[in-house]
């Protein structure tokens, strides 16, 4: 049995100007200590799907599907389900980590309160084990820093106390919903180090949401990639950047700017992502794809398995594409 | 924090001698004084009494005694209209009355206003919210000049349950209707102003982070939420709660209370300059001090304020 076993999830959003359709039918699993990379640009549904495996979607959002944590059904369950697996199980790094801290609360409170709550540790050993993880994540002086605000900290370090914070407890799984994304490059480089070090360190299985997908080549075992909240693709990392099967993977991967890569204009995909409000039928990437045909404005392609586990969902077949 | 403590009472004292300058010139460009009446004194008795209240002197010259009184004797002056009691007799009277409607008005308005408006804004767009949000605003566009007289119609000539008016000492069943009178619009407010702060702060990344910490419903709230959607009610509730242990004319009017809210206004019908000075002082210090406190109170909420 897999360790996070997602099925049929959809993800939908009541908004004034119709319903928004962030996630469709996508299925993944996780393996304990696997690092599953999922790729999309923005509004691709990834950060939703996050959530909606989490219980955190917004209050007009709605998840449809079936999400199986160690073959407990998580996904709409009642407090009483999701709260013991929340930081406990499976924790999660927020995007911003300027705003994810709570700025009225010492980072010691905000970190203790994990493993009291979950643990039942005292006050004392709670910040004991907190300080440990400071130091875990690379916090130079954490022992004069905990009792800071985040205020008092640098976003790179702001992150570095997040993802502290999300290890507490020693979870299962690790969220991390594009961790990177608000921080300027030196620092990504090394959050990112950083993840790769600990994770081998604690052995978590890890979801690394992101657009970067330079970051996902580093990290991950396995890769997602998503638009228009339709998996697209999913194969092992190696496969993947070195045959990429789909057109819009390809379109991305072809998009890298490249140092060596003398003068000329950067690589685009044209057009620009889906409107979501729209009911879809077809490939979401239809109207950007140089591929398409009729068929796949009518219809998707299901996600088959062409090779060993290597999954593609398009109409055109390899040969087509060659 | 100490300095500026410090730094903000110094301050104080400027700002509270321009108060008495200002209300002291407006007061006297006011047509009338204390002794026009519709009889007419004869001019020697006006000349007379003129000359004791000090009315005779150059404005500059009155102010100075005034202020010179305050300052060294904390005297207040004589009242101009009744003989034989002086301002701080008044307010040692009044005062207490409406120090203690106001400050029960207060907390009902605040537990009360903050308790519907973090209700409303959790179930939001529930059957809670719609309630909260009509009470609130039937609260907030019924004055206390209509209530007030509604109340004593139901509770008093209808049901015959309350006394429509008195203190005695500030018994319960004499402080039920002034309270309600009182607090009403304020809570209104305060709901109102907690709600759209408490709906925005649990839309924010930090809640959703508590939530993710597995914490329950209650501990998000009371451990994350509340703080920092206090602090707008919190800038609002310094100058309410000025304003509600001031004292209301209405309260005082309807209810005969005695507060000195009906003095202050008696005061400026009649001229009795001594006595409105008495008042509009007492109000802004209480003003300028539970600004202070709330200045306080915010950096107490919020670490990012430092003085």
């Amino acid at each position: 049995m897999a360790l996070l076993e997602v099925k049929d999830l959809g993800v939908s959003f009541a908004t004034n100007d119709g319903t928004v359709n962030a996630v469709n039918g996508v299925n993944l699993t996780l393996e304990r200590g696997e690092t599953l990379g999922i790729v999309g640009e923005s509004g691709s549904g990834k950060s939703q799907l996050a959530f909606a495996i989490m219980g955190l979607l917004a209050q007009n959002g709605r998840a449809r599907g079936s999400v199986r944590y160690d073959g407990r059904e998580i996904l709409n369950a009642p407090p009483a389900v999701i709260n013991p697996i929340r930081a406990n199980h499976i924790a999660m790094v927020f995007q911003d980590p300027m705003t994810s801290l709570n700025p009225y609360m010492r980072v010691s409170d905000q970190m203790a309160e994990v493993l009291i709550h979950h643990k039942g540790m005292g006050k004392r050993e709670a910040l004991a084990n907190s300080l440990r993880m400071l130091d875990a994540v690379k916090i130079p002086d954490a022992k004069g820093r905990i009792s800071l605000y985040p205020h008092e900290f640098s976003g790179g370090m702001r992150q570095r106390v997040m993802i502290a914070m999300s290890l507490l407890c020693n979870p299962d799984i690790l969220i991390a919903d594009e961790p990177t994304t608000a921080l300027d490059v030196t620092v990504q480089a090394q959050i990112m180090q950083l993840l790769v070090e600990l994770q081998r360190e604690f052995g978590m299985a890890t979801i690394l949401i992101t657009h970067d997908l330079g970051v996902i080549a580093g990290f991950c075992e396995r890769v997602m990639v998503l638009y228009g909240g339709r998996v697209m693709e999913a194969a092992p990392v190696h496969p993947l950047f070195a045959d990429p099967t789909h057109p819009y993977t390809r379109g991305l991967l072809r998009a890298i700017p490249r140092v060596d890569h003398e003068g000329g204009a950067l690589d685009s995909i044209p057009g620009s992502p889906p409107n979501m409000t729209r009911a879809q039928q077809g490939c979401p990437f239809a109207p950007r794809c140089e591929y398409a045909g009729d068929d796949c404005v009518q219809a998707l392609a299901p996600l088959t398995e062409f090779a060993p586990d290597r999954w593609r969902a398009c109409n055109r077949s390899l040969e087509e594409l060659a | 924090m100490f300095a500026y403590i410090v730094r903000r009472l110094a301050i104080a004292v400027p700002t509270l001698l321009l108060l008495i300058v200002f209300s002291f010139l407006l007061m006297h460009a006011a047509p009338g004084g204390p002794f026009t009446s519709e009889r007419g004194l004869p001019p020697a008795v006006l000349a007379n009494l003129n000359a004791k209240y000090g009315l005779d002197q150059p404005m500059w010259r009155q102010m100075l005694t005034y202020v010179w009184g305050i300052v060294a004797h904390f005297d207040f002056g004589p009242s101009f209209i009744y003989k034989d009691r002086t301002v701080n007799a008044i307010i040692a009277q009044g005062f207490p009355v409406t120090l203690t409607y106001g400050a029960i008005s207060f907390v009902v308005a605040v537990v009360v206003g903050v308790g519907l408006g973090v209700a409303a804004a959790i179930r939001h767009n529930s059957w809670l919210d719609y309630l909260a949000v009509g009470i609130s605003i039937g609260a907030q566009v019924l004055p206390n000049f209509v209530m007030a007289p509604i109340l004593v119609l139901v509770f008093t000539l209808w049901l015959g349950w309350l006394p429509g008016g008195g203190w005695e000492g500030g018994q319960w069943q004499y402080l039920i209707m002034p309270v309600v009178a009182l607090s009403t619009s304020f809570m209104a407010s305060i709901a109102r102003i907690t709600r759209s702060s408490m709906l925005e702060v649990m839309n924010s990344n930090h809640i959703r982070t508590a939530k993710a910490k597995g914490l329950p419903m209650r501990k998000v709230i009371i451990r994350h939420a509340l703080k920092p959607a206090m602090l707008p009610v919190v800038s609002y509730l310094g100058p309410a709660f000025v304003t509600m242990i001031t004292g209301s004319v209405v309260v005082d009017m309807y209810f005969s209370t005695g507060g000195i809210g009906k003095a202050f206004v008696d005061s400026a019908l009649n001229r009795d300059y001594a006595v409105m000075m008495g008042v509009t002082i007492l109000v802004g210090t209480l003003t300028v001090l539970f600004n202070l406190l709330v200045d306080i109170l915010y950096a107490w909420i919020d670490p990012k304020i430092r003085y």
